[in-house]
């Protein structure tokens, strides 16, 4: 028998085995795991997150595993999880991971459960088009912000202007006019660096200068148009103007915070969030000085800007078993939509961490509008986000075109290339990586 | 005991093994199966890893390319550009170390009043981590805030703060700085090391034959330190090659490309983009251009001794 053993068999028998062994496994953890829901996040309002769980187990009895791990590490991660088949049911999710994470199979549409997509009619547009990916809609709303344009009105009315800038070229105007009279070395903040956000303050520059990266059929278009207006803008800041420092290159969203609330700066493309923390004597020292103003516009553009959104995603697993995904379903509802009648998380949220929310009729909710007068305009807020636009990189090859496009644009900032050059190098990137997939 | 030890050393007819033998290596078998565990597997692992198309991202698809990864990556014009750029680090902060860590070394070679103090301090660069020496590099040179442009500013020999990492010229030498303030200490160890082993016989008869300090430190120092500078040569360029840390937290490979070194695209591209075929045909790229390097010096300086 042993001298008839061949390697195919043996593999079959131990293959057999080892399935046999992880069905039984398998069958093991089914079990409890069809009473406990998985729930992934990043280590953001933890305390917030803990305590609406603890509402959620009492009112539904059912039982929730919550985990956190950093941001920063966070994409890669879940990655590692997902591959590595980690229970997880449900997960915060970027959008700028959908269409990865949607295409290897780790997210699963929602549109079927009408009981989350009924939210959809109360939330910015941006924000349901931030989630939807091959006409199938993925999640619902955790936490959603827009790129704001912010001013120092004390800096400004020392300058002798009346009112803050509209479009691009009152905003070098005002500049120079804020410099020369040596209220500010680097008037403009526009935070360059290769980070996360970088995409998020391209796309806001290239947005209101009417441009694009990329058109609806998913070709490159930013060689061109708004986009190339948009980086000439940048780099005569530099370079011309003066009143953009060199060294934006290599300040990250958080250090700009930091200039800025120092006072350093009359203008500065920020996370409108930011607001609260600019305006919070305890953190600023311009509080009460910050202001937002509509996101000026460039010739040909508008007041658009780039919003962004993180979502409550679902997996597969998650949806493999019905009442696992009636409880996860439930779960994603008392966080992402209404617990116990009204959008609580999304206050607690805003009240105790200051992050937006992409509900529009949260805007109209006299709680919220008090909170917000504190440090806002309230209605120019709103009005701003709903000229917000997702952003059109989103793809499952952006994260490779991110480093690229980010690189060329530093070095036409850097006066290393021009921005034909910069722009001509990005979208080839972006061309190359669309025919690879 | 004559008898017993003829008997042990014996070779056994079956495996031609003396007892001696044989138990050495049944009490080297642990240490060389968690060898084989950690170390060996692992890289042949990731040879293993480089002839397949494996990206994280698209779990269900991982052909077997061959050599295909490394064609790629050799054939990749971004790959050669941090190519040039490792070298050009390598060789500013070697260079750098090796004549600090000389001057420093003989130096602390004398005997002066606080030279035991100033050897204890000196060692405080090396004994801090890598990622604390990056933050604290990052505070320095800081364009708005950074203790660097504080003090020219206040010297008077700046107008104006600088900006220091985000300009492409300045960046790597910058961060070679960093990295030189770090190695020196264990560079000037190992040459202070090699100093003491010179026999003072040598510098006598120098001295007897009329040589002054210079002809002394040309003839008698530096050649008796060829071997100790061989040793800091060869381990520092790996170092320097291989240096990730502070291109990670000073740059993140930027502003551009003015910092993407190898060791930046390797972790990019594996970590970042999750390409773990490509990744790995760098990382061995990188891990044999190191070692025909390390073979390059140690074959020179063969010859320099023979000779």
């Amino acid at each position: 028998m042993t001298g008839n053993l061949s390697r195919r068999s043996f593999l079959k028998s131990t293959a057999a085995v080892g399935l046999g062994c992880a069905a039984e496994l398998g069958g093991i953890a089914r079990a409890p795991a069809a009473e406990i829901i998985n729930f992934a996040t990043w280590s953001a309002a933890v305390d917030t997150v803990k305590s609406h769980l603890a509402a959620f187990e009492a009112k539904t009895g059912i039982k929730v595993n919550y985990s956190n791990l950093p941001w920063a590490q966070y994409r890669e991660t879940m990655i590692t999880k997902f591959v590595g088949n980690a229970p997880i049911d449900t997960l915060w999710v970027s959008d700028s991971w959908l269409p990865e994470w949607a295409d290897a199979g780790w997210l699963v549409p929602i549109d079927q459960y009408k009981t989350l997509t009924a939210y959809n009619a109360d939330a910015s547009d941006f924000c349901n088009q931030s989630m939807i990916y091959k006409g199938r809609q993925y999640g619902l709303t955790y936490y959603t912000d827009y790129m704001g344009f912010i001013y120092d009105n004390e800096l400004l009315q020392k300058a002798g202007i009346a009112s803050p800038p509209t479009t691009w070229a009152e905003v070098a105007d005002q500049a120079k006019t804020v410099k020369s009279k040596g209220l500010s070395e680097w008037p403009v903040l526009i935070s360059l660096a290769q980070e996360t956000w970088l995409i998020e303050f391209l796309s806001a520059m290239v947005f209101s200068h009417g441009g694009r990266f990329v058109d609806d059929n998913g070709n490159a278009v930013m060689q061109d148009g708004g986009a190339l207006s948009a980086l000439r803008w940048l780099v005569d800041a530099v370079h011309k103007h003066k009143i953009l420092s060199p060294s934006c290159v290599e300040t990250g969203e958080l250090a700009g915070l930091k200039t800025f609330s120092s006072g350093q700066h009359a203008f500065g493309l920020i996370p409108k969030y930011r607001l609260r923390t600019l305006n919070d004597p305890s953190q600023s020292q311009i509080a009460g000085r910050a202001m937002l103003a509509l996101m000026p516009q460039g010739e040909g553009g508008s007041h658009a800007t780039v919003g962004w959104m993180r979502f409550y995603g679902m997996t597969p697993r998650a949806q493999a078993d019905t009442t696992r995904a009636e409880n996860t379903v439930k779960l994603i509802e008392w966080f992402g939509g209404k617990a116990d009648g009204e959008y609580r998380f999304q206050k607690l949220l805003f009240k105790d961490v200051g992050a937006a929310f992409g509900v529009k009729s949260l805007f109209n909710d006299p709680e919220m509008r008090e909170a917000y007068k504190a440090y806002g305009d309230v209605d120019l807020i709103g009005k701003q986000q709903a000229l917000a636009r997702k952003k059109d990189v989103i793809s499952p090859w952006f994260g490779e075109w991110n480093d690229v496009n980010g690189a060329s644009w530093q070095q036409a900032v850097l006066g290393k290339v021009t921005p034909e050059q910069a722009l001509k190098t990005s979208a080839a990137k972006w061309a190359e990586l669309k025919k690879q997939s | 005991m004559t008898t017993s030890a003829g008997f042990a050393r014996r070779p056994t007819p079956t495996t031609g093994l003396s007892y001696d033998e044989r138990r050495a290596y049944l009490f080297l078998t642990p240490l060389a199966a968690v060898l084989m565990g950690i170390a060996v597997f692992p890289i042949l692992y990731s040879f293993y890893v480089s002839l397949y198309s494996i990206k994280l991202t698209r779990p269900q698809r991982a052909p077997f390319v061959w050599l295909d990864n490394y064609v790629v990556v050799l054939s990749d014009p971004q790959f050669w550009g941090a190519v040039e750029r490792t070298v050009i680090f390598s060789v500013i902060a070697v260079a750098a170390i090796l004549v600090l860590a000389l001057l420093v070394a003989l130096l602390l070679n004398e005997e002066f009043p606080g030279r035991r103090v100033l050897s204890a301090l000196l060692l405080i660069p090396w004994a801090i981590p890598y990622v604390a020496n990056a933050l604290m590099w990052k505070w320095i040179y800081d364009s708005n805030y950074g203790a660097l442009n504080g003090i020219l500013y206040q010297l008077d020999f700046i107008d104006t703060y600088m900006v220091w990492l985000g300009d492409a010229d300045k960046t790597l030498a910058l961060i070679a700085n960093a990295f030189v303030w770090k190695e020196v200490p264990l560079a000037a160890i190992l040459l202070l090391v090699g100093l003491k082993t010179i026999p003072a016989d040598l510098y006598s008869a120098a001295k007897v034959d009329g040589a002054n300090v210079v002809k002394r430190f040309l003839h008698v120092t530096l050649p008796a330190l060829g071997p100790s500078f061989a040793l800091v040569l060869i381990y520092e360029t790996m170092m320097a090659i291989r240096h990730f840390d502070l291109f990670f937290i000073l740059t993140e490979g930027g502003p551009g490309d003015a910092s993407h070194v190898v060791a930046w695209r390797i972790y990019v591209e594996t970590f970042r983009n999750l390409s773990f075929g490509t990744g790995a045909a760098m990382s061995y790229i990188l891990a044999l251009a190191t070692l025909a390097l390390s073979y390059v010096f140690i074959r020179a300086l063969a010859q320099r001794v023979t000779t």
